[in-house]
């Protein structure tokens, strides 16, 4: 009993979470970003992740006797590409070193990372909130260094086996650590910065940017008004990460209201509490020694200049054009296309074809987050933007706004297309055509005023339920009757006429 | 640390002055000793010796086909029924070698055998890959015999510290006499020993601080170390690996530098591989002025240990350099007297380092029933299976290393730049990369001569109660032979009677070393 109205009383605790203004709140983070590299960091094996347990593995990665690494130079560009995007001093001469201890992912008995000159250093990102999730106008996360590092194996321990089971898979897989400085001051901070990071490396095509896969990896460090700080390890979540700070600032807190002590220390997090994992005393000595193998890494100094030029536009810059004319899209969708570059890619090459043929922004941008993405819900099948060609999408968008072809029939030929490849090959005029989609163009407007009269009657004298409920003041419900109109005319009738049919014929 | 050793680094005068002699009086020296100049047989080697018995340890494992002596073994070559398929480099029977056998020191990966480096540790690791210096030898269409006993993962100057028991000495063993038994030098003792007994034409070693040198020189043989980056250390298990150098052995030093020719060249599989255009760049002495070196005596090797014998030796090879033409003088290195210090700063920092991933978890040594920790099971399988030297240099490295020790490493690696500095005011070549402001002006050295070691190898049995007492006794040894491996220059052990007489030469400079190596030994 006592333990339940604990958690309760915790997680209520939790869900009310504030910062007490006597009581600052200081953060850093550390993140580690596997990088998106065809080979490992120093061997010539795939970084691959989905494969079976130490079946990609080369000499060097299991630190078998009289190898050496060889520094792949696409782990450095794609560091290079993080650091000029998150606006580092790029340094021209930087060394890998060793950090020594034992553990049996770690083949070596030592990481090579970068300890005593690394990559880029001096870094920041500004959190602005016209697009981040954060409390002040603008807010400046500096970053320490940016370091290109190795990768361990997994360890998984067998219950049934009582075993360590060792997949070296991962190891020597390149990694970039980012630290920042200590200059979050309140949760909504770091998770803007997480997932704004997220969105960068994405977006660079440098990482997959999934916390959840351990792709991003993140550390969080916290002190309160400036009592030491306890580091908590190894977050695989931006849930997890608000989680542990509520938790982690308010058990300082607690500690500092009792007068208590708050130790230097490095926690863990436990899906509901932070746990002591290892106190400073007992901190590891790495003994950090030069790779005396490892050549130095000497840059041009126009590096920072070149990089900059190779870099595609960034999500700031994406999201501020998206969301100002002509595309005025909601952040929301802006950030959906920053964060999913194949659609953005489709939206460009649909706004453009769209726009040609002098049919609004607007229209297109309804069609595309709407019917078209919807209708891969709808098939229940994996949204994949090579099925249909942004052109042929545009020209039914046209038609719709040219009012060739009702929204309704539009969303049958839609789904038609996403299910028929051999219909992909065909232009939308002549799959109108061949499904007979085409607005009764050879009938009269009276004509045709006369044909929807007699189904909306039929329809009415059909369904007295349902005109009843409108005559009570349902007014909603005239929306099935037009449903049943549309569905009468296989679409071709606009559903505009209907209702105003059904209004006529109900007095409404 | 060195306080309590039996030598003192400091040049004496009295010797000094004895070399001041030989320079004005080219004749000063006894003639006896050039007829020291090779290893006088009494036993022929060729006859009597069954190298399938091995009486001198120097093998650790040998393959099938392994005759009785090199004629015999040349002689199977080609024709062996043996298959040698397993090998996955092509034994060529057209190449520069062929018609030669080696040995290589049990550091250096093979795929037929185990590669042990002669540690418990190892004891059972047979590697997936050859070494390029074994495929390259195999495929110039040398005959690989065997791999040779060393002193534990490359940590010793005796080749007593190994898990297969120690290297005899074949310059003075006499079989059945356990009284002959001396250390072979180390750590390459096997692959010294093993040619001394004529088991093959020549043998790989790798030289840290000395390794193939002294051993060359106790054994009475031709010991090589090329500048540091020349040959590829792909497939060489790491001591310290800002020094490790395969070296050459034999006893016929043509062979010496056909084996090195064929070595001499960029790996890329080794980052520390001198690359293509570098070795272009390096500016050797020009061949015309071969005839008429300046051969530099550095004063700082004039130490009290050295025994009156070896300082005779090099006082004759001195008066007949200048017979032949050279000039010879003295030059001063000081930060040679700090080089000891610095060498075992380093070479046991980065030994540490390197031993790190002996672990028993993926290969080698693992204690049979693990209980505790994945940890637990790292230090019971590094504490059984390392031997003490090894351990104390891990030891003595992990310390260097630590936080609490300050910046030993540092400074260590100061004095090595400061060496590298002084030895390039020496030699009259510019160091290939290195680029100091040097001042151009003549009257500087092409090459450094002094003996290999202090003295001549002591019975096993003395050596290891010496050790006992007094384990920084066996490090002293390494004083001759040091300064060279932290300069990264080529160096070569020549053997004049029962000594070793050391040509040292600017980094890069190797055909000058050997081309004066051998006019002289004709």
């Amino acid at each position: 009993m006592l333990s339940r109205r604990l958690v309760h009383t915790s997680s209520r605790r939790l869900n009310k979470f504030k910062l007490d203004p006597n009581y600052k709140f200081k953060c850093g983070i550390e993140i580690h970003t596997q990088l998106k590299t065809r080979y490992k960091l120093f061997s010539l094996s795939p970084s691959s992740f989905y494969s079976s347990p130490n079946s990609k593995i080369s000499y060097f990665d299991v630190g078998l006797p009289g190898t050496q690494p060889k520094l792949n130079p696409e782990a450095l560009y794609l560091a290079l590409k993080l650091a000029v995007a998150l606006n580092s001093d790029v340094q021209l001469n930087s060394t890998f070193d060793r950090k020594h201890y034992f553990y049996p992912d770690q083949p070596l008995g030592y990481q090579i990372t970068q300890h005593y000159h690394p990559i880029a250093k001096n870094g920041f990102v500004e959190l602005k909130s016209e697009f981040d999730e954060i409390s002040v106008p603008s807010k400046i996360i500096n970053i320490e260094q940016i370091q290109i590092e190795q990768d361990t194996g997994k360890t998984s321990y067998d219950k049934y086996d009582k075993t360590i089971k060792v997949d070296y898979n991962r190891s020597n897989v390149p990694l970039i650590e980012l630290v920042t400085k200590p200059d979050f001051e309140d949760l909504k901070q770091v998770g803007a910065f997480v997932k704004n990071y997220q969105t960068l490396v994405k977006h660079l095509d440098i990482c997959t940017g999934n916390l959840e896969t351990g792709a991003i990896r993140v550390d969080v460090n916290v002190s309160v008004n400036g009592h030491p700080r306890v580091e908590i390890k190894n977050l695989g979540s931006n849930g997890e990460i608000q989680e542990a700070l509520k938790y982690e600032y308010n058990r300082q807190v607690q500690l500092l209201k009792n007068q208590e002590d708050i130790i230097q220390e490095t926690r863990g997090w436990t899906g509901n509490k932070t746990v002591t994992l290892r106190i400073k005393e007992d901190a590891v000595d790495y003994r950090y020694v030069p790779d005396s193998e490892l050549p130095f890494i000497n840059l041009s100094s126009t590096i920072s200049s070149d990089i900059r030029k190779s870099l595609p536009e960034l999500p700031e810059q994406i999201l501020k054009k998206l969301t100002s004319e002509p595309y005025s899209l909601e952040l929301k969708y802006a950030k959906f296309l920053v964060d999913n570059k194949d659609i953005l890619t489709y939206y460009y090459h649909l706004i453009q074809k769209v726009n040609e043929k002098q049919q609004p922004t607007k229209l297109a941008n309804n069609w595309l987050f709407h019917e078209y993405l919807g209708a891969f819900t709808k098939l229940n099948i994996e949204v994949d933007m090579t099925i249909l060609a942004a052109s042929l999408l545009g020209d039914l968008i046209v038609k719709v706004g040219e009012k060739e072809i009702s929204t309704t029939s539009a969303r049958l030929l839609l789904l038609q297309l996403l299910q028929t490849p051999e219909d992909r090959d065909k232009s939308i005029d002549e799959l109108i055509e061949q499904y007979d989609l085409g607005k009764p163009q050879d009938l009269s407007a009276d004509e045709l005023h006369d044909a929807v009269r007699d189904i909306c009657s039929e329809i009415v004298d059909n369904n007295p339920d349902v005109v009843e409920r409108i005559k009570k003041g349902q007014k909603n419900s005239i929306k099935f009757l037009v449903g049943l109109g549309m569905r009468e005319t296989q679409g071709k009738v606009d559903a505009k006429a209907f209702t105003e049919m059904f209004k006529e014929l109900l007095k409404l | 640390m060195l306080r309590s050793s039996r030598i003192q680094i400091r040049p004496r005068c009295a010797i000094k002055t004895t070399f001041k002699q030989v320079s004005s009086d080219p004749c000063f020296a006894p003639a006896s000793f050039f007829s020291l100049k090779r290893l006088s047989t009494t036993r022929s080697h060729y006859e009597q010796l069954d190298s399938t018995k091995d009486i001198w340890n120097s093998l650790i494992s040998k393959r099938s086909g392994l005759s009785k002596t090199i004629e015999d073994t040349n002689h199977r070559i080609g024709s062996n029924a043996e298959p040698s398929n397993k090998e996955n480099v092509t034994t060529t029977s057209n190449g520069s070698l062929v018609n030669t056998s080696f040995v290589v020191k049990d550091n250096i990966t093979t795929t037929q055998e185990e590669t042990t480096s002669a540690s418990q540790m190892l004891s059972n690791y047979k590697s997936p890959f050859n070494a390029t210096v074994v495929s390259l030898l195999s495929a110039e269409g040398s005959k690989l015999v065997g791999k040779a006993n060393l002193d534990e993962l490359g940590m010793g100057s005796s080749s007593t510290n190994t898990f297969y028991g120690p290297v005899i000495n074949p310059l003075y063993y006499k079989e059945n006499d356990d009284n002959t038994k001396h250390i072979a030098g180390g750590s390459s003792g096997g692959s010294a020993a093993a040619v001394a007994a004529k088991l093959a034409t020549f043998s790989l070693g790798t030289d840290t601080g000395g390794s193939v040198r002294l051993p060359a020189s106790y054994c009475g043989v031709i010991g090589f170390k090329p500048t540091y980056g020349r040959i590829s250390r792909w497939g060489v298990v790491p001591y310290a690996q800002t020094l490790d150098t395969v070296g050459v052995l034999s006893e016929d030093i043509n062979i010496v530098e056909k084996v090195y020719r064929v070595l001499n060249q960029y790996d890329s599989k080794d980052p520390t591989s001198l690359p293509e255009n570098t070795r272009q760049e390096i500016i050797t002495t020009k061949t015309s002025d071969l005839s008429f070196l300046t051969i530099g005596l550095p004063e700082e090797f004039i130490i009290e240990d050295l025994s009156e014998e070896v300082k005779e030796i090099w006082v004759s090879v001195l008066a007949n350099l200048q017979k032949m033409g050279h000039k010879v003088k003295t030059v001063s290195i000081p930060s040679i007297r700090h080089s000891l210090s610095a060498y075992y700063t380093l070479v046991t920092a980065e030994a540490a380092s390197n031993l790190s991933r002996y672990d028993g978890v993926r290969y080698g040594y693992s204690v049979d029933d693990i209980q505790g920790s994945a940890h637990d099971m790292i230090v019971a399988n590094r504490t059984k299976a390392f031997g003490a030297e090894v351990q104390r240099r891990i030891l003595l490295g992990n310390y260097t290393l630590s936080s609490d020790s300050g910046d030993h490493y540092k400074k260590a690696t100061q004095v090595r730049e400061r060496l590298v500095k002084e030895f390039n005011q020496v030699f009259n070549l510019p160091h290939a990369l290195v680029a100091d402001d040097i001042d151009l002006s003549t009257g500087k050295c092409d090459i450094l001569l002094s003996p290999t070691s202090i003295g001549s190898p002591p019975p096993i049995e003395e050596y290891l109660q010496q050790t006992e007492e007094n384990f920084l006794n066996a490090y002293i040894n390494d004083i001759l032979t040091v300064p060279a491996s932290l300069a990264g220059l080529p160096a070569i052990s020549l053997p004049f009677g029962n000594h070793g007489i050391q040509i040292m030469g600017q980094f890069g400079d190797d055909d000058t070393v050997l081309a004066l190596s051998k006019s002289l030994l004709d």
